[in-house]
């Protein structure tokens, strides 16, 4: 029953969903709000970063504190060559991009399983001890992760309140034609944006391969979170991710425990739904025009 | 003299904000009402009301004796009341007579089954229509370029198919949001030519616009519309004369209304 | 003034290329090859594909029909999947003729998107893609989870085909293929009609028809209603000729299929959805042995036809014509 110690579980396990999840929506609302592109390819990434992160640390032993952000690097570096020949062409185009981008997706996953076929893998987790606290069970991994998760979070806030190239982020998240006529190199902020929202991605693909196991199809639910997240906090809104983010986590985790996954997603899709119904713009959004 | 088009306290809110507030005025058959007010003062939220694009949160419109308040738009074109846009809204991918024959949609379309299997009253009713638009391009002057895509012509031009998409519906009541706004001067006296000459057809209209020297020399009645309210009514130079209208409305700008 | 000439104008009828003239030639040359094909010694996998392409050609062309409002579902497979299980459930459980399952096939999908159109159909068209994406998620889950009337993630083995005789995979061929003739002849002749004009303006100006006199959202629901009821038949032609049907036959991927097969092909002209399933049916077969493979070039192609021919390859082919044609132009 709802003890105060289970209550607590919940939030706990609430909170480490809602990271990986922010992470990964922080991304894709970037490149909507930005780029105006609806980045069905974003749990593409999320998968190579979870075999980046497979490779560096569970292959080739490289500390994970140093492996985790190293591998999302890798994977947002290379990813620029894609922004080059396949995203420039799609910025402030909507539609064509939610297309095209799904035949990305459909190319980068068929290609990850000619190179690893189908088979699970699983990455080891960063510790493995577990950690009791006056009855309240976590292990010691998914702090980590959180920890990481809230770095990240952290530097991302920092960089794009106290920066000039975060700054212009910003700008031109809320308004990309303002942005432009103050002065702002939108070339720059968007291969910066990219960048980030992908290293994100890729980070939080490192995690949630931990949390679950390794696969070229692994990305399709970090994508469908994504998804929910931002439209539950509003297309293109910072804070709004934050909001979904902690609300689908914690959401989950509670209905999860009483009610079973399934209910869970019925339950957070059918929440959805009904926003995008009445209130399109989401939590956090504005509405256009 | 009856109401042709009667609006009584016409109320919208959007959220805590009062686009329009308590409007009433009327229009008479076969008059051109000008509506006039500074930019933000609900000229378009009023049109949009009546032309039943939004709700009101108050108030009814009255239209040849029948309340159609809240009524949506393709059902009030079925009644005669047809509104354009403020920017030129034609369809730009497609030629001038397709345009006008889309706008003709009420007359061409004789039912489902009719118009599936192309049965003679289809046929007879398409070829009418046909007909009856040769004669409106070419009463408005679009009968050489009916064959050219839209959205190639000039904005004069495209001004011009956008009344004729709203008159290709047989209306009774036309209502016209900015039908000058981006245009020259020639071009602008040219549009009011044809709207004197749409209302000469036995056409009410209704014209929203803040272009002045335009203005006065289209409407018989000019209403001022400010934060929403009505602020005076009558003939134009009466209004235009009239100090609180100077105030509020022309402001800073009275010297350039009176040039 | 001879206003005969000007009506001449708008024979050329923008858009709608199928009506008349030498592509009704070009169909009917098309209908007569896919006659005649079972007659050649091709064997019976020639045949089977032939079957599956018809029926995709049903559902990417029903699919068409709700793009040509301006709206793109992500989420037409859940549709699909709601028509074959009807269908399946209405002669299986209770042991009703095919006939009245082919009649559930429609009405079940097509009742789902008159209660759900009403709201969703008001939504912009990227938030009609997202709504419909996740709907799709929550049918799939329906299916898996409601395992008492679905078998649930096993599916239901064992259908029967819709009459024994359909038991011979060239008979099918010909059940199929009659299907798509009159399917696809019906949304050919609904979007030629009046009503096909009102669509093609409610895409290009939702505001401007509406205030020319169309009933946008009646229009829009009722073809929402139309497209997934058709789909919902072809939904039913697949379970009954596969004799199986599972949650995987109807999930996101196969919704997003459909919206390839209109992509490549073209999305504002029905011969698109037919060339796309041509292209999407025989291209596969040419790297059978490499699926991966297949599919990476597949989306490396839809990204080009999108970055390149965003009108599909119906553009393609009707650039090449325009080419041709300038060559021999006399003038005006």
């Amino acid at each position: 029953m709802l003890s105060p110690i289970v209550l607590v579980q919940i939030v706990v396990n609430g909170v480490g969903l809602a990271a990986i999840y922010i992470l990964v929506a922080l991304g894709f609302t970037l490149l909507f709000g930005i780029m105006r592109v609806v980045n069905f390819a974003h749990g593409a990434f999320a998968m190579l970063g979870g075999y980046a992160l497979y490779y560096l640390y569970s292959i080739y032993d490289v500390p994970y504190l140093v492996a985790a952000p190293v591998a999302a690097l890798f994977v947002a570096a290379a990813a620029l060559v894609l922004e080059r020949f396949v995203y420039r062409r799609f910025y402030q185009k909507m539609f064509q991009s939610m297309i095209a981008l799904l035949g990305l997706d459909m190319a980068i996953a068929s290609t990850a399983l000619i190179i690893w076929d189908s088979h699970e893998r699983s990455i080891k987790p960063a510790v493995s001890d577990i950690l009791q606290l006056g009855g309240i069970i976590v292990p010691a991994d998914k702090l980590v992760i959180v920890a990481v998760a809230a770095i990240a979070l952290a530097a991302f806030y920092l960089f794009t309140h106290f920066t000039r190239a975060g700054l212009a982020m910003r700008a031109a998240a809320q308004d990309v034609e303002t942005a432009e006529a103050q002065g702002i190199d939108t070339r720059v902020t968007y291969q910066l944006s990219f960048f980030i929202a992908i290293f994100m991605a890729a980070l939080a693909g490192g995690f949630y391969g931990q949390t679950y196991a390794l696969s070229p199809f692994m990305g399709e639910r970090p994508l469908m979170m994504a998804f929910i997240v931002v439209i539950l906090g509003g297309m293109g809104s910072i804070p709004g991710v934050a909001l979904g983010g902690l609300l689908l986590g914690l959401g989950e985790s509670f209905l999860s425990t009483f009610y079973g996954s399934s209910v869970s997603v019925f339950v957070s899709f059918g929440a959805v739904i009904l926003l995008l119904v009445f209130r399109p713009w989401g939590l956090l959004g504005t509405p256009e025009k | 003299m009856t109401a042709f088009l009667e609006v009584s306290n016409l109320t919208r809110q959007f959220g805590g904000l009062t686009a329009v507030r308590d409007l009433s005025f009327t229009v008479t058959q076969q008059e051109i009402l000008g509506i006039i007010g500074p930019n933000g003062a609900g000229k378009t939220t009023a049109v949009n009301l009546m032309s039943g694009v939004i709700r009101p949160t108050a108030g009814t419109v009255m239209f040849a004796g029948q309340v159609i308040t809240g009524q949506s738009p393709h059902r009030l074109v079925r009644s005669g009341l047809v509104r354009t846009f403020q920017s030129t809204t034609v369809f730009t991918d497609r030629t001038v007579y397709e345009n006008a024959l889309r706008g003709a949609f009420l007359s061409v379309y004789p039912g489902a089954l009719h118009t599936f299997f192309g049965t003679a009253r289809a046929r007879r009713m398409r070829r009418e229509t046909e007909q009856r638009i040769d004669e409106l391009l070419e009463w408005l002057g679009l009968t050489d370029v009916a064959h050219l895509t839209a959205g190639n012509l000039p904005y004069g031009y495209q001004k011009t198919l956008g009344l004729v998409i709203a008159l290709a519906s047989r209306p009774r009541l036309i209502m016209l949001d900015e039908p000058v706004a981006g245009l020259s001067a020639e071009e602008a006296d040219q549009v009011r030519e044809t709207i004197l000459r749409v209302r000469d057809s036995g056409i009410t209209v209704v014209v929203i616009d803040h272009n002045m020297r335009f203005i006065k020399g289209l409407c018989d009645r000019v209403l001022v519309i400010h934060q929403g309210h009505e602020l005076a009514i009558g003939k134009p130079l009466d209004v235009l004369a009239n100090p609180a209208v100077i105030e509020a409305y022309l402001g800073r700008g009275h010297a350039a209304a009176h040039r | 003034m001879n206003t005969t000439t000007v009506s001449g104008l708008a024979a050329p009828r923008d858009g709608r290329a199928l009506a008349t003239g030498w592509p009704a030639r070009i169909a009917i040359a098309g209908i007569l090859a896919l006659v005649i094909l079972p007659l050649l010694p091709v064997g019976s996998f020639v045949l089977s594909i032939g079957t599956t392409a018809f029926i995709t050609a049903i559902a990417a062309a029903s699919l068409h029909l709700l793009i040509r409002t301006g709206h793109v579902s992500m989420g037409h497979a859940a549709f699909m999947g709601i028509g074959a299980y009807a269908s399946v459930l209405v002669t299986m459980k209770l042991q009703l003729p095919f006939a009245a399952g082919l009649v559930a096939a429609f009405v079940a999908p097509a009742i789902l998107a008159l209660l759900i159109g009403p709201l969703v159909l008001r939504l912009a068209g990227k938030y009609f893609v997202l709504v419909t994406f996740l709907f799709g998620e929550i049918v799939r889950m329906v299916f898996v989870e409601w395992t008492t009337l679905t078998g649930g993630a096993n599916g239901i083995p064992g259908v029967p085909p819709p009459h024994p005789r359909l038991l011979d995979p060239q008979a099918y061929y010909y059940f199929a293929l009659g299907f798509a003739i009159v399917l696809i002849g019906f949304i050919a002749r609904l979007l030629s009609s009046e009503i096909g004009r009102s669509i093609d303006a409610i895409r290009e100006g939702e505001n401007l028809a509406e205030c020319s006199g169309v009933p946008v959202l009646r229009v829009k629901v009722c073809i929402f209603a139309l497209s997934c009821g058709i789909v919902g038949i072809a939904g039913a032609l697949q379970g009954h000729f596969i004799r199986y049907i599972d949650p995987t036959s109807f999930s996101m991927v196969q919704s997003l299929n459909l919206v390839v097969v209109n992509v490549i092909g073209g999305m504002y002209a029905l011969v698109g959805p037919i060339i796309g399933t041509a292209f999407f049916m025989i291209t596969p077969e040419l790297l059978r042995d490499y699926v991966e493979l297949q599919r990476v070039i597949f989306g490396i192609i839809i990204i080009v036809v999108i970055a390149f021919f965003p009108g599909g390859l119906v553009e393609i082919a009707q650039r090449r014509a325009d080419a041709l044609r300038g060559k021999r132009k006399v003038g005006p």
